[in-house]
C-alpha cells in the first residue's frame, strides 16, 4: 500500500499552492424521489489532468456528471470556473464555459456526415453551408489532437471506436476545455481502448482536462492522475498519483468490503456433450448473421464465447434458446434435435437461457418476482400462485435478493437484483432441471459486489455438471471463467483456444476481425 | 429580475394507493363544475339541474332501478372496452359490434322464437348477439394479429358500415325485421319466448345480474388464470411473451374477439329486455362510444367497471329525464359523458407523475 492519501477526504483536493482548479464542485447535493443521489460531494479536475469518477451502478457519479455539465441542477452547493462561481442551467450553458459531455450512448445523426454531425448545434453558421471549407475545419480540429477521423464518412458507416472519435471532436470544435466522458470504454474492444487513451494524453498535454467515468478498477488505474470514488452518493475516498494505487484497495473503497474476482476454471473432468450445434447458419432479410457455426458445450463445462457486441451473439444465443429457427444447420440438447421447435420444446429437455436484456425480455417489468417465477414454468389453467410462493421466499432468501419479498414488482429491482431473479429462476430449473444454461453478458451493469456473486453463480451451476454457454462483451469475464473459448466475428467463429492458454492480445485482435496472419 | 417558474413533471416511483381511487373521483367532480359553468351561461341554476339529476338518476326508486337498468348495457360495452385495452388493443368499435349484437339478437329472436321455450330462446338470443358482435371484429382482429394494422382505425371504420346495416335492415321495404303492413317502417317484436320482462314492472330486466357476473368472472380471469396471466405478460412486454414461448397472434386475436363478443351481448340484452326490436334509434344512443369512457374511468379494472357503469347510467338517465320534467337540453348528461373522459385521462398525468412548480435560480454572472 501506499501512502498516497487513501483517507477519506471531505473537501476539495487541491495540490498545494497550484493555480485554481478547472472545474470544482464544492458540496453538491442532488435528491431524487426516495434518493440522495449525491449528498455534499466536493471534486474538482486541474486543466491537464485526467480525474476518474469510480463508483457502482447507482453510487451517483453519473448523476454528479450530468450536474458538471448542466444537465441536472443541484439542489446544493455549486460549481466553480477557474474559481469563479457558476450555475450551469442547460448543457449549452455548459459548453459556453468549455464544459462537454461525450455520453456512453452516442448523440450522433446517422445519415448525416462526420462534419455535419461535429457543427450540428453550432449557432454562428451562415444560410449556406461552405462543405468543403468547414470539412476542412473539422479535420484540423481533429489532427491536432490525433484524432483521425474522415470528415466526409457518413456517421452510419463508422465503427463504435470511430462514433466516440467523433464524439470526441464536436466537442473539441465546440471549444470544450473540460471533456467529460461516461464509461467510453464499455463499448470498445481492448485495440480500440489503447487508441482512445492515446488520444486523451494528447488532450491533457495539450491543457485540456478530463472527467473520466468509469466502474473498471484496471483501466482506471492505468490512465487517471487522480481517482475519486463514490459510493452512495458519498465521496468515500481521493485517491492521487499514477501507478500508485492497486485495484484492490480502490474496489474495497468502491464497494466497502474486499473483493476477490479470481479466475475460475472447471475442478471436475467434463462430462457427455449437452449442447451440440452442427453448421448453423442464420440470414435475416438477405444478411448472413451466423455463418456455418458448430461446437458443442459439455456437462460441467463452461463455454465463452467473446465478441463485440452486433455480431451475431443476440442471434445465436436465442436461437439456441429456440426463438428463432436457423436457415439451415442443427441444434441439439441432450442428443434431441430442438431446431424449428421453439422455446417450450427447448425448455423441456432442460434449456435456461438468461438474456441480455434481463427487463423486457427476460423479466417482465410491471410483474412481481413471484410471477416472474412463473414466466418460464408450465402455469396450468388456473395459474397456482400459493404453493409457488414458498419456493419464491426461499429463492429470495438464497440468492440475496433485495426485496419486500415475492410479490415486490421486478420494474423496482435494482440492476443487479434483477440479474438475480433471473439467474434463480433460470438456475432452479422450470420445466425440468436445467442440464444447459445459455447466459448473455451476465454481469453487465452489474456493481463489483453483484458481480462476484453471480460468477459464483455460475460456477456453482458449472460444478454441479450443467453445460454453460457464457456469451459476454467483456473479454475479463469470458477469459476468467471459459474453460473453451470462441471469438466470433461478423456471425463466424474466428478464433478458438482453451480457457487457460488465452491471450488476451490473440483474442482482441479476434474481435476486431484481425487474424493472426494480418497481424505480423 | 424575478426568477422564471417551471414546472416540473417527476415521474413517481411508486402510485399511492389513494390516488388511484381519488383522482377517478376528482375527474368526475371537476366535469361536474365544467358543466356548472356551461349551465350557468345557458341561464340555468346548476345547482337545481344536479338536484334534479340526483333524484331522477339515484336517490328515487324509479331513478335507481332505471339506472341500473341502462347500466346494464353500459357495463357490457364498458368491459368489452376494458378487454381489448389492458392488451393496448385500441377496440373503439364496441358501437358497431353492439349494433351488430342487436341484429344477432333480432334475428334470432324472430327466427327461432316460437318454436323454443323461454328459459332456451333467452340464452339463444343472448349468444347470438354476441357472436354477431365477434364477427364484426374478426376482420380487425385478424388484420392486427397477422399484418399489425391499426385496429383503431379499422374497428371505428366498421362501425359506421354496422350502423348503416342497422338502417338497411330497418328501412328497406320487405326486411325480415320489420313489420310487414306497417305505414311506418319499425322493426318487428321478438316474440314473447324470446324477451324478459322487468322485475316488478321497473326497467331493471334480470340480465343486470348476468353481466354483473360476467364482469367479476373477467376479474378473476385476468388476475388467477394461465390466459390473464397470458395477456399481461404480452401487453407489458411481446418479448418477454416471445422468450417465454407464448402466442402472441392467438392471444391477440381472442382477446379482440372476446372484445367483440361483450359489446355484442350489451346489444342483445337490449333486445330481450327494454327494446324487444331492431330499432335504428340506437345509433343516436352512443352506448358503445360510452364503454370507453366507462372503461377509461375505471382504467380497466373490471370490478370498478361495475361502478362506474352506475355512475354512467345515473348521469344518463337523470340527464334525459331533466329534458322531460323541465327545459334543460337533455345533452348535458353526454356532455358530462365528455368531461369526464377528459378529466380522467389528464388526470393519469396526476398519477403517475408528482407535479410541482419551481423556481429556477439564475446564473449569477
Amino acid at each position: 500500500m501506499t501512502n498516497a492519501s487513501h483517507e477519506v477526504a471531505k473537501g476539495p483536493h487541491h495540490a498545494s499552492g497550484a493555480a485554481p482548479s478547472a472545474l470544482s464542485a464544492h458540496s453538491i447535493v442532488k435528491r431524487f424521489p426516495g434518493v440522495l443521489a449525491n449528498d455534499s460531494v466536493d471534486f474538482d479536475v486541474l486543466p491537464g489532468e485526467v480525474h476518474t469518477l469510480l463508483g457502482e451502478n447507482g453510487a451517483g457519479k453519473s448523476t454528479l456528471a450530468a450536474m458538471l455539465c448542466g444537465l441536472y441542477q443541484p439542489d446544493a452547493g455549486y460549481l466553480t470556473r477557474n474559481g469563479e462561481r457558476i450555475a450551469l442551467l442547460s448543457p449549452r450553458a455548459g459548453l459556453q464555459h468549455g464544459i462537454a459531455m461525450v455520453h456512453q450512448h452516442f448523440r450522433l445523426v446517422e445519415r448525416f456526415t462526420v462534419a455535419e454531425n461535429v457543427i450540428l448545434g453550432s449557432r454562428d453558421l451562415s444560410y449556406k453551408l461552405n462543405r468543403s471549407e468547414l470539412e476542412d475545419k473539422v479535420a484540423a480540429v481533429a489532427e491536432s489532437y490525433g484524432l483521425p477521423i474522415e470528415p466526409g464518412a457518413t456517421v452510419a458507416d463508422l465503427s463504435v471506436g470511430q462514433r466516440q472519435r467523433v464524439e470526441i471532436v464536436k466537442a473539441l470544435y465546440q471549444g470544450a476545455e473540460i471533456l467529460l466522458l461516461d464509461e467510453p470504454t464499455a463499448v470498445l474492444v481492448p485495440a480500440e481502448v489503447e487508441k482512445l487513451f492515446e488520444n486523451v494524453h494528447a488532450m491533457t498535454q495539450a491543457g485540456k482536462s478530463i472527467v473520466f467515468i468509469s466502474h473498471k478498477l484496471g483501466e482506471v488505474v492505468e490512465i487517471s492522475d487522480r481517482v475519486t470514488v463514490l459510493r452512495n452518493g458519498r465521496v468515500t475516498g481521493h485517491v492521487s498519483g499514477r501507478g500508485t494505487t492497486d485495484t484492490k484497495e480502490l474496489a474495497r473503497l468502491m464497494v466497502g468490503r474486499d473483493i476477490e474476482l479470481t479466475t475460475q476454471r472447471a475442478s471436475h473432468a467434463t462430462g457427455h456433450e449437452i449442447l451440440q450445434i452442427r453448421d448453423l447458419s442464420l440470414t435475416v432479410g438477405g444478411v448472413s448473421v451466423l455463418s456455418d457455426i458448430s461446437f458443442n458445450v459439455h456437462a460441467g463445462e463452461m463455454v465463452g464465447i467473446a465478441g463485440v457486441a452486433g455480431n451475431g451473439q443476440r442471434e445465436l444465443a436465442d436461437t439456441i434458446a429456440g426463438l428463432i429457427s436457423p436457415t439451415s444447420g442443427s441444434i441439439a440438447i441432450s442428443g434431441s434435435m430442438t431446431t424449428d421447435r421453439g422455446p417450450i420444446h427447448a425448455r423441456e429437455l432442460g434449456l435456461a437461457y438468461v438474456p441480455e436484456d434481463r427487463l423486457g425480455m427476460g423479466l417482465v417489468p410491471s410483474m412481481s418476482i413471484l410471477d416472474n417465477l412463473l414466466l418460464t414454468r408450465d402455469r396450468r389453467v388456473v395459474v397456482d400462485r400459493t404453493t409457488v410462493r414458498p419456493e419464491a421466499t426461499r429463492l429470495i432468501e438464497q440468492f440475496e435478493i433485495k426485496a419486500n419479498g415475492p410479490d415486490h414488482m421486478a420494474r423496482k429491482l435494482s440492476g443487479g437484483n434483477a440479474q438475480k431473479v433471473l439467474l434463480a429462476r433460470e438456475l432452479s430449473g422450470g420445466r425440468t432441471a436445467t442440464k444447459l444454461l445459455v447466459v448473455c453478458s451476465p454481469t453487465r451493469g452489474l456493481d463489483v459486489g453483484a458481480i462476484e456473486t453471480v460468477r459464483a453463480l455460475l460456477d456453482d451451476a458449472r460444478s454441479a455438471g450443467q453445460a454453460i454457454l457464457l456469451i459476454s462483451e467483456d473479454l475479463d469475464e469470458v477469459m476468467s471463467l471459459s474453460d473453451r473459448i470462441f471469438v466470433l466475428y461478423r456471425g463466424s467463429v474466428v478464433h478458438e483456444t482453451p480457457g487457460e492458454s488465452a491471450e488476451l492480445a490473440t483474442v482482441g485482435a479476434a474481435m476486431a476481425g484481425l487474424t493472426p496472419e494480418d497481424k505480423s | 429580475m424575478r426568477s422564471p417558474i417551471r414546472i416540473v413533471f417527476e415521474q413517481r416511483n411508486e402510485t399511492a394507493k389513494h390516488l388511484s381511487v381519488l383522482v377517478p373521483l376528482l375527474s368526475v367532480v371537476a366535469a361536474l363544475v365544467v358543466g356548472a359553468l356551461f349551465l350557468l351561461a345557458t341561464g340555468y341554476s346548476p345547482l337545481e339541474t344536479y338536484s334534479n339529476m340526483l333524484s331522477d338518476g339515484f336517490t328515487s326508486s324509479r331513478g335507481m332501478t332505471d339506472t341500473l337498468g341502462l347500466s346494464t348495457v353500459l357495463i357490457c360495452t364498458g368491459i368489452s372496452a376494458a378487454f381489448a385495452f389492458q392488451m393496448n388493443l385500441y377496440n373503439i368499435g364496441g358501437e358497431g359490434q353492439l349494433y351488430l349484437g342487436m341484429i344477432g339478437g333480432a334475428w334470432a329472436g324472430l327466427a327461432l322464437g316460437d318454436q323454443l321455450p323461454t328459459f332456451v330462446m333467452i340464452p339463444v338470443v343472448l349468444l347470438v348477439g354476441s357472436l354477431a358482435g365477434a364477427s364484426w371484429i374478426l376482420l380487425p382482429a385478424f388484420v392486427r394479429s397477422r399484418l399489425g394494422t391499426s385496429e383503431i382505425v379499422t374497428t371505428l371504420l366498421l362501425t359506421y358500415i354496422a350502423a348503416s346495416l342497422v338502417k338497411h335492415f330497418v328501412y328497406s321495404p320487405g326486411s325480415f325485421f320489420v313489420t310487414k303492413n306497417s305505414a311506418f317502417p319499425q322493426g318487428r317484436l321478438v316474440p314473447d319466448s324470446a324477451s324478459l320482462s322487468g322485475i316488478g314492472d321497473t326497467s331493471l330486466y334480470p340480465t343486470f345480474f348476468l353481466v354483473i357476473l360476467i364482469a367479476l368472472a373477467l376479474f378473476w380471469v385476468v388476475k388467477k388464470t394461465e390466459y390473464g396471466y397470458r395477456i399481461q405478460v404480452i401487453s407489458d412486454s411481446p418479448r418477454a411473451a416471445h422468450y417465454a414461448g407464448i402466442n402472441a397472434n392467438r392471444t391477440t386475436m381472442s382477446v379482440m374477439l372476446i372484445s367483440g363478443a361483450l359489446s355484442g351481448l350489451g346489444g342483445a340484452v337490449l333486445i330481450v329486455g327494454p327494446f324487444g326490436r331492431l330499432d335504428p334509434g340506437i345509433i343516436l344512443l352512443g352506448y358503445g362510444y360510452a364503454g370507453i369512457v366507462i372503461a377509461a374511468l375505471a382504467r380497466n379494472n373490471f370490478s370498478a367497471i361495475i361502478v362506474s357503469g352506475i355512475l354512467f347510467a345515473g348521469l344518463r338517465s337523470g340527464g334525459d329525464k331533466l329534458q322531460i320534467s323541465t327545459d334543460t337540453p337533455i345533452h348535458i348528461g353526454v356532455m358530462l359523458q365528455g368531461a369526464i373522459l377528459l378529466f380522467a385521462l389528464g388526470g393519469e398525468a396526476f398519477r403517475r407523475y408528482h407535479i410541482h412548480a419551481v423556481r429556477t435560480e439564475r446564473a449569477t454572472q
